[in-house]
């Protein structure tokens, strides 16, 4: 559709299915993706957006020993990122450095700090501390959560504590709730299940079908957003966990991945397997329960839809937004095609 | 003479007294023959020899005596004679002396009288008049009083007798039912009653109260008996007034009577269907006669009346409504609103009231809306009822949602064009009930639609949403299944309300309801069609959205377990296409079964076979291609080729817009469950057998899916997007040689058909 030359287009040599957004960088607008191929040497990228906004480049290219399902950049420290991967057979999820002279190499090598060895099913995710320096990380496989305490300096990771999941469906991944460090939420086929960290016990459980994503409202507390195989993207407070308060259609087929903006509120992002990317606006309205009725008043009902990308050739499973630019995303799609797009037309419109 | 005063002495003195009187009256006598003594005594002694007579002869009288008498008697004589002589000298003396005496005080009083005669005459003229005056009336005076008094009594008495005879008279009274005079009597005894009551008359008040409360009761029976005829009912009334009777009370209870009599006539409206007379008719014809009457009996009771009319015809349009909410049809609405305006049109008559054809009016707009709002809501209801129905699973599935659609499409036109019939008939009766509700009805009537369309369309919203996706897992798969057929259903009707429907009644509404809206032209009229068919167009699509939701679902389920279960990458080599192929297959073809239940078929059929052949050629192709590539070992030329093929194939249009036909349904099913397909199998990893598995089930897989579907490009695109999917998660993608796959597809053909067989035979 519209959009589609504004774009800003970077190829991966293989399938990928993750990319993430390096915080921790706060001079250059910079992303870490990973390739997904079961046969050949798989890579992480390190792709920067040139200062003019127009080019992206590769700033580092790493090879990385398995194909990558899960890539998650440190909040704290730009060279480091954690990767979930495979062998085809079993999983294992590790913690990565950037050598320091990354540039001057020929073929640099990633450092391992540590690898975080105690899972026994498919890992799904590994969570970082949602802001700040912390040694506190969670990672996530179908059955287990596990809280770990790493030291990045002594290379090592250990086990806090862990809890099961203690269902019958398995996780699918999960999110680390910004407002409330102790809290994390994982998704589940049928709910999103809430734990407290400090304890490692389940508190609050969202009923929902096929959750796929998460991610809470970086601005509002409570607020949290799903992606659904089916039924789309639906907005929650966790307050009122028994409706959503927005249901937005989603795409035709999976959503796969919802993201919420860092600055704009309501400002949302789905991606799915038919190939788009949806830009929505939620009404979320105001924070105060009180002033709800106020939200619910009949204004004039507007689509929440601000766009739709579709200039891609295959299912999209990586995006991230920059939390450095906050109007700049990038998307990752199967056939590892990196988009760098603006929504920054749809910004100056709200 | 001389005998007697010899004889008595005591007399001989009144004898002395009464001669002397005799003598001196005999002097003044002005006639002396006067004193009948004398006179008497003269003609009884008229003899010569009497000698007190006058015709004395004392010769005679001497001869006599002498000749007569002796010496003695002589002598004696003598001694007499001279006694006598001597009395009578000393008498004349005494005569004498009081004549002399009388004489004197005769001059005296004379000479008194010279004195006073002067103003005697005034005097004696006064004292003349007024003693005869007085006289007079003295002499009256005591007889008039005497006879006033008599008078008086006698009024007395007779009223103490008429009080005595009161009962009696009460009594006859009662008994020839000559109530007027009873009460005059006993009104006219009342202060009697009032004054003696306690005391002298006890007896005979507590007698006459008593008759005349049978009195009172006898009149409050004619008051409030209807057989009598009016003006001996006012009587009654009348009279019971005079008696102070509380007829207020009286009017209080007559009237709660009369609220009473016409609650008995009910308005039956089924009555009115039937006979035309009746007994409604009857009753309030004898109703308005009883107002009549009792405005004659209680003159002052208007108001009242006013009101309980009132009360009549607002109970009527209650009844009407009620009858009106019952599923009626046009004409016996107006039936009702006739007899109801007949009726009014009767009270009018009796009383004169603006307010009642007012109230009328109010009560017939009221009945008239009501009937619009209910035909609609029923309307409403039987489409609900018919679309429910899909939900209940007694009846045989395959039949009962094309049941339900054609029912319900022919419901939400029919039913919507017979409520505007109906409401025509209403418009053209004219019997004048409601002229002046005539636009006032087309509105309605526009609004009742839009209310309608707008509420059908909630109403199929929240049929939709009654199952969201959690509901599948409460529901059992059955029921679930139902659902899918509702919202299917809920599709079509609604495609069919956009397209069809509303055209046509909007067609109906321009002919017969365009006449003047009282709106006004700012606000146009009441019912848009264009929003509806917007309203349902969308819902429509929502729905038959939901319906391939719900479908994909269900087979995503499938596929779900399908790869969740067995380690792909220890898979053992494929012996024969995995059951879930049939499951898939089984599944698609209750969605066939259920569209082709509901939904049209696709005219534009020819597309197919072109497309079939041009897509199969290019079909043979890749797949040759596909063997290559596969052999060829090298993963990374591969993934380069299929980039390459991307680029020149056209884009795959995947999603396309979804159409209200059967094969647009099926296809984009087909669609997204191949597309699901390819996801679940990029999360996997796969050895080389699992591989070939995958390579078996999808082979299997085309040549029923062709049949299917209807865009044979795309499926058969989606279907090589499986295998390529499988191709690069497998650590080892050797596909199985086209004659094992050919006999495993065989095998598998023939295990099917003994299956479709062996439950027949």
């Amino acid at each position: 559709m519209q959009g589609a030359s504004s774009g800003i287009g970077y190829g991966l040599k293989y399938q990928a299915r993750c990319i993430s957004d390096v915080k921790a960088d706060t001079d250059h607008t910079t992303f870490l993706a990973g390739t997904l191929s079961l046969k050949e040497e798989n890579e992480v990228h390190l792709i920067r957006l040139s200062s003019s906004g127009t080019e992206l480049f590769c700033e580092g290219l790493f090879s990385h020993p398995n194909e990558i399902w899960d890539l998650v950049s440190c909040p704290f420290d730009q060279r480091i990122f954690s990767t979930v991967y495979s062998n085809g057979e079993t999983y294992g999820a590790a913690i990565w450095q950037i050598p320091e002279l990354y540039g001057e190499l020929n073929s640099p090598q990633l450092e391992k700090i540590t690898s975080l060895d105690n899972h026994v099913g498919k890992i799904k995710c590994i969570l970082w501390w949602p802001s700040g320096r912390h040694d506190k990380l969670i990672s996530i496989d179908e059955e287990n959560l596990y809280l770990w305490s790493l030291d990045v300096s002594k290379k090592t990771a250990q086990i806090q504590s862990q809890d099961s999941a203690g269902m019958p469906h398995k996780i699918s991944g999960g999110a680390w709730d910004p407002h409330d460090v102790n809290s994390v939420a994982a998704t589940y086929e049928s709910s999103l299940q809430l734990w407290d960290v400090r304890s490692m016990g389940k508190t609050i459980s969202i009923e929902c079908s096929h959750v796929r994503s998460v991610d809470y409202h970086p601005k509002r507390k409570h607020v949290l957003v799903t992606a659904e195989h089916e039924s789309g993207v639906h907005i929650w407070d966790l307050r009122k966990p028994k409706v959503p308060i927005q249901e937005l259609p989603g795409h035709t087929h999976w959503t796969w991945i919802v993201k919420c903006n860092p600055e704009y509120d309501g400002m949302i992002l789905s991606a799915g397997t038919d190939s788009t990317l949806n830009l929505w606006l939620a009404s979320l309205g105001n924070d105060d329960l009180s002033t709800e009725s106020q939200a619910e008043s009949p204004t004039h009902w507007v689509d929440p839809l601000l766009n739709t990308y579709s200039d891609y050739e295959d299912s999209i499973y990586g995006l991230t937004w920059s939390s450095r630019e906050p109007w700049i995303f990038a998307s990752l799609s199967y056939d590892g095609r990196v988009v760098v797009e603006s929504v920054k037309p749809f910004i100056s419109k709200k | 003479m001389g005998s007697d005063g010899d004889d008595d002495a005591p007399l001989l003195l009144d004898a002395k007294a009464k001669r002397m009187r005799d003598l001196l009256s005999s002097f003044y006598a002005p006639n002396p023959s006067m004193p009948s003594h004398s006179h008497t005594d003269s003609s009884k002694h008229s003899s010569p020899d009497d000698i007190n007579s006058s015709s004395f002869d004392p010769n005679h009288y001497m001869n006599i005596l002498a000749n007569n008498s002796n010496l003695e008697g002589l002598l004696k004589r003598h001694v007499d004679m001279a006694a006598e002589i001597k009395n009578l000298d000393t008498d004349l003396q005494m005569l004498v002396y009081e004549n002399y005496n009388k004489f004197i005080s005769a001059t005296d009083t004379i000479k008194r009288m010279k004195s006073n005669i002067l103003g005697m005459e005034g005097n004696m003229e006064y004292l003349l008049d007024k003693s005869r005056s007085d006289s007079v009336n003295t002499s009256l005076f005591e007889k008039r009083e005497h006879i006033e008094k008599l008078h008086r009594t006698c009024n007395l008495l007779r009223k103490v007798q008429f009080i005595y005879d009161l009962p009696d008279r009460l009594g006859k009274c009662i008994k020839s039912e000559a109530y007027a005079d009873a009460v005059r009597f006993y009104t006219g005894a009342m202060p009697i009653f009032k004054a003696y009551g306690d005391s002298s008359f006890h007896d005979c008040k507590r007698a006459s109260d008593e008759a005349i409360a049978i009195i009172v009761k006898n009149l409050e029976g004619k008051l409030f008996s209807d057989s009598e005829p009016i003006q001996v009912r006012a009587e009654a009334a009348l009279l019971l007034k005079q008696l102070n009777f509380p007829v207020e009370n009286l009017k209080a209870k007559l009237l709660e009577r009369l609220e009473h009599s016409f609650k008995d006539s009910q308005l039956n409206p089924e009555e009115i269907k039937n006979a035309s007379p009746s007994a409604h008719e009857v009753a309030i014809r004898e109703f308005a006669e009883a107002i009549r009457a009792f405005r004659v009996i209680f003159p002052d009771s208007e108001t009242q009346l006013v009101e309980i009319a009132k009360d009549l015809i607002t109970r009527d349009f209650v009844i009407t409504e009620e009858y009106v909410t019952t599923r009626i049809c046009a004409t016996d609405l107006l039936g009702v609103l006739r007899v109801i305006w007949n009726e009014s049109l009767l009270m009018d008559e009796v009383l004169q009231e603006e307010a009642l054809s007012n109230h009328f009016l109010e009560g017939a707009k009221a009945a008239v809306k009501l009937y619009v709002e209910s035909s609609f809501s029923q309307l409403l209801l039987d489409i609900s009822d018919c679309l429910l129905k899909v939900l209940k699973r007694d009846e045989a599935e395959e039949y009962s949602l094309q049941v339900a659609r054609d029912a319900s499409t022919k419901l939400a036109l029919q039913g919507g064009r017979n409520i505007l019939l109906d409401v025509c008939k209403i418009l053209d009766d004219d019997s004048g009930i409601i002229d002046k509700l005539r636009e006032l009805i087309i509105d309605w009537v526009q609004e009742g639609l839009q209310d309608f369309f707008r509420k059908l369309e909630d109403q199929f919203q929240s049929f939709s949403g009654k199952n969201n996706s959690s509901a599948t897992q409460i529901h059992g798969l059955t029921e679930a299944a139902a659902f899918a057929g509702l919202v299917l259903v809920l599709a079509q009707l609604s495609a069919f309300i956009e397209q069809t429907a509303i055209p046509k009644i909007n067609d109906e509404l321009a002919v017969s309801f365009s006449a003047g809206s009282d709106r006004g032209y700012e606000y146009g009229p009441a019912f848009i069609p264009g929003d509806i068919s917007r309203k349902f167009r969308s819902a429509g699509e929502k729905f038959l959205q939901q319906y391939i939701n719900i479908r994909t679902q269900r087979i995503s389920l499938l596929q779900k377990k399908r790869f969740a279960t067995p380690k792909w990458v220890k898979h053992k080599e494929p012996r024969e296409v995995h059951m879930f192929v049939d499951l898939f297959l089984q599944e698609l073809k209750v969605i066939g079964n259920e569209v082709k239940q509901v939904l049209p078929q696709d005219t534009r059929k020819h597309r197919r076979s072109n497309a079939s052949s041009a897509s199969s050629k290019s079909n043979s192709f890749r797949e040759e291609k596909l063997l290559l590539r596969s052999n060829t070992q090298r993963a990374r030329s591969q993934l380069l080729e299929t980039h390459l093929a991307k680029l020149f194939k056209q884009k795959v249009e995947i999603f396309t817009k979804v159409e209200y036909t059967q094969e647009s349904v099926v296809t984009t099913i087909v669609k997204l469950c191949l597309k699901s397909l390819q996801e679940f199998v990029r999360l996997q990893t796969f050895n080389r057998s699992g591989f070939q598995q995958i390579q078996l089930d999808i082979q299997f897989l085309r040549s029923p899916l062709r049949e299917i579907v209807e865009d044979e490009a795309v499926m058969d695109f989606l279907l090589d997007e499986v295998i390529v999917a499988a191709t690069e998660r497998c650590l080892d993608p050797i596909p199985l040689e086209a004659p094992i796959l050919d006999k495993l597809i065989q095998a598998k053909l023939a295990k099917s058909s003994d299956q479709n067989t062996s439950p027949s035979s």
